[in-house]
């Protein structure tokens, strides 16, 4: 008698994965018509908001830690990293709950969600090429200050330690497939109340006390406001340490829910029978 | 064509989209959930912003209130009428719009009357976002408000339904043109949030002779909120010229609508 293959121990091969981010990539890039409006979109609103600060700056008194060109700085660098933060990456998920096809990604010799991470990565590593022409195009409309390495070097952890959490949310939203597949506008609701609270359009700072409490209290922050802050100075070297391991904290326990809500939805596609 | 006809046509239609949603009633709530977080997180947005700096080019958050309010309500009246007219490329792309060709009826009023699922929940919403901002603002309600308020709002449902309607056209041509689209929604919702004086001269422009969606919410509040100062690239009574920007521009849309429907052939379907 032999063993049938698959009950051989599974080893671990990280070409597949490899694989899934290149098709995702490689799928992304037809879309060039979304490509064109995504940039325009972007320049569209750096030069809106940079209007939108200047006429409020002109006639009041200015915050001392943010003074008007932190601010359109602000705007900017938020605005860039939208075209990264703003990509629905796991919605392959819905879309597989939505039309049954994920009952065969079940049968199939991958681990589920890490075929999920690695496509909306590659869709992700596809649009975070186009921050590039669209920072150049910015900076004809707008002057954008650079920090000094260190701080961009932190910045850079935080944006990426921002995504994962944007990453968890997003999973979680897609996860709610698995029990009722109306999920959009609740998908629309989480974008819109995320964009505000999480400081992508108006700084944190700027709130009014109850509210910035409000705001700081939640995970949205994590995602916009601490790598913004951190890169035009608000967030000072000495409280570096405080704010990563914040936004690490939210990025754990929201992968643990993450993890929960698939174990869940996943059990009742093999319950229904897949 | 016969009028009679057609109102019992458009009756059918709304007695179609009101069964639905009740039909699907969670669904009609979590939308209704989203219009009130959409337009509550913009009002919260402009507050927090005009708390921090209490004005914004002489505007207050008062005034911004019933700028929002007049665009808000204008918009709604559009969505809830003519959304329909937005999903005439998708009847192109898919061959359902030859169906509408060989109908005894007008095509632009069958695209306009083909049931979803619309409700004019946006719509009350808006009128009352707009009470309460006419109210907040201190707006003096005479005559001159209670006889052109309706009609600037009329008007500017009517250029929202101009663009909605040259963009739908252009669709005969390219067949996608979600993207024309999308640029444009933006233009309109973002834009008009602010008053016009704060942008660019040729934004200004733009905004007032090429898209005026000025006309929508910008130059009747100016008008309304006694800022004559304001942005003085016009006198102040052109804010009650929205009804005829509203008629001017679905006119020309129409005329365009016509040239794009005689040339029309199929998608070769």
């Amino acid at each position: 008698m032999t063993a049938l293959p698959a009950v051989q121990p599974r080893r671990f091969r990280l070409e597949p994965y490899l694989n899934f981010a290149r098709t995702a990539m490689a799928r992304e890039a037809t879309y060039r018509f979304d490509v064109f409006t995504s940039i325009a979109s972007v320049l569209v609103r750096v030069y809106l908001l940079r209007m939108v600060w200047i006429a409020l700056y002109s006639r009041n008194a200015a915050p001392h830690d943010l003074p008007l060109h932190a601010i359109i700085t602000y705007s900017t660098v938020a605005l860039l990293m939208s075209l990264v933060m703003d990509i629905d990456q796991t919605r392959l998920l819905y879309e597989k709950l939505h039309d049954g096809s994920i009952a065969t990604d079940f049968m199939k010799p991958i681990s589920v969600p890490l075929y999920f991470f690695s496509d909306g990565t590659g869709e992700v590593l596809f649009h975070a090429t186009l921050i590039v022409p669209s920072l150049v195009f910015a900076l004809l409309i707008v002057h954008i200050d650079v920090p000094g390495p260190l701080v961009l070097a932190v910045f850079f952890v935080s944006f990426l330690l921002g995504y994962l959490v944007g990453f968890c949310i997003n999973f979680i939203m897609n996860c709610i497939a698995f029990w009722t597949l109306e999920i959009h506008a609740a998908r629309l609701i989480v974008t819109w109340v995320s964009d505000l609270f999480g400081g992508e359009i108006i700084p944190l700072v700027i709130f009014p006390a109850f509210l910035q409490k409000l705001a700081f209290a939640l995970p949205f922050a994590a995602m916009f406001s601490t790598p913004l802050l951190i890169y035009v100075g608000v967030i000072k070297p000495d409280r570096y340490a405080e704010a990563l391991g914040l936004q690490l904290l939210w990025a754990l326990v929201l992968g643990t829910i993450a993890t929960l809500a698939w174990r869940a939805g996943a059990k009742r596609v093999v319950v229904q029978g897949g | 064509m016969n009028p009679r006809v057609m109102l019992g046509v458009y009756k059918q239609y709304w007695r179609i989209n009101i069964l639905t949603t009740l039909e699907y009633r969670e669904n009609f709530l979590i939308w209704l959930g989203f219009t009130v977080v959409y337009h509550g997180t913009a009002l919260v947005a402009l507050w927090i912003v005009l708390n921090r700096f209490p004005s914004m080019n002489g505007w207050t958050f008062r005034d911004m209130a019933f700028l929002y309010g007049l665009w808000m309500v204008a918009h709604a009246l559009h969505n809830t009428l003519f959304s329909t007219v937005g999903d005439i490329p998708d009847h192109i792309r898919d061959g359902e719009f030859d169906r509408l060709l060989v109908r005894p009826l007008d095509t632009l009023f069958q695209a306009i009357a083909t049931p979803g699922q619309v409700f004019p929940d946006e719509l009350i919403l808006g009128l009352l976002t707009f009470a309460v901002a006419t109210w907040f603002s201190g707006v003096r309600v005479d005559a001159t408000f209670v006889i052109f308020v309706p009609l600037i709002v009329v008007g500017g449902a009517l250029i929202d339904l101009a663009f909605n309607l040259f963009i739908s056209t252009v669709a005969f041509w390219f067949v996608r043109v979600d993207a024309l689209r999308w640029i444009v929604i933006q233009l309109e919702q973002e834009f008009t949030r602010y008053p016009i004086s704060i942008y660019s001269r040729g934004v200004r422009l733009l905004l007032t002779f090429v898209v005026p969606f000025a006309f929508m919410n910008y130059f009747p509040a100016r008008y309304f909120l006694d800022k004559a100062h304001e942005g003085a690239m016009l006198p102040a009574y052109v804010g009650l010229y929205t009804p005829a920007i509203g008629v001017l521009a679905v006119a020309l849309a129409y005329a365009f609508w016509r040239v794009g429907l005689n040339r029309y052939s199929g998608v070769g379907h």
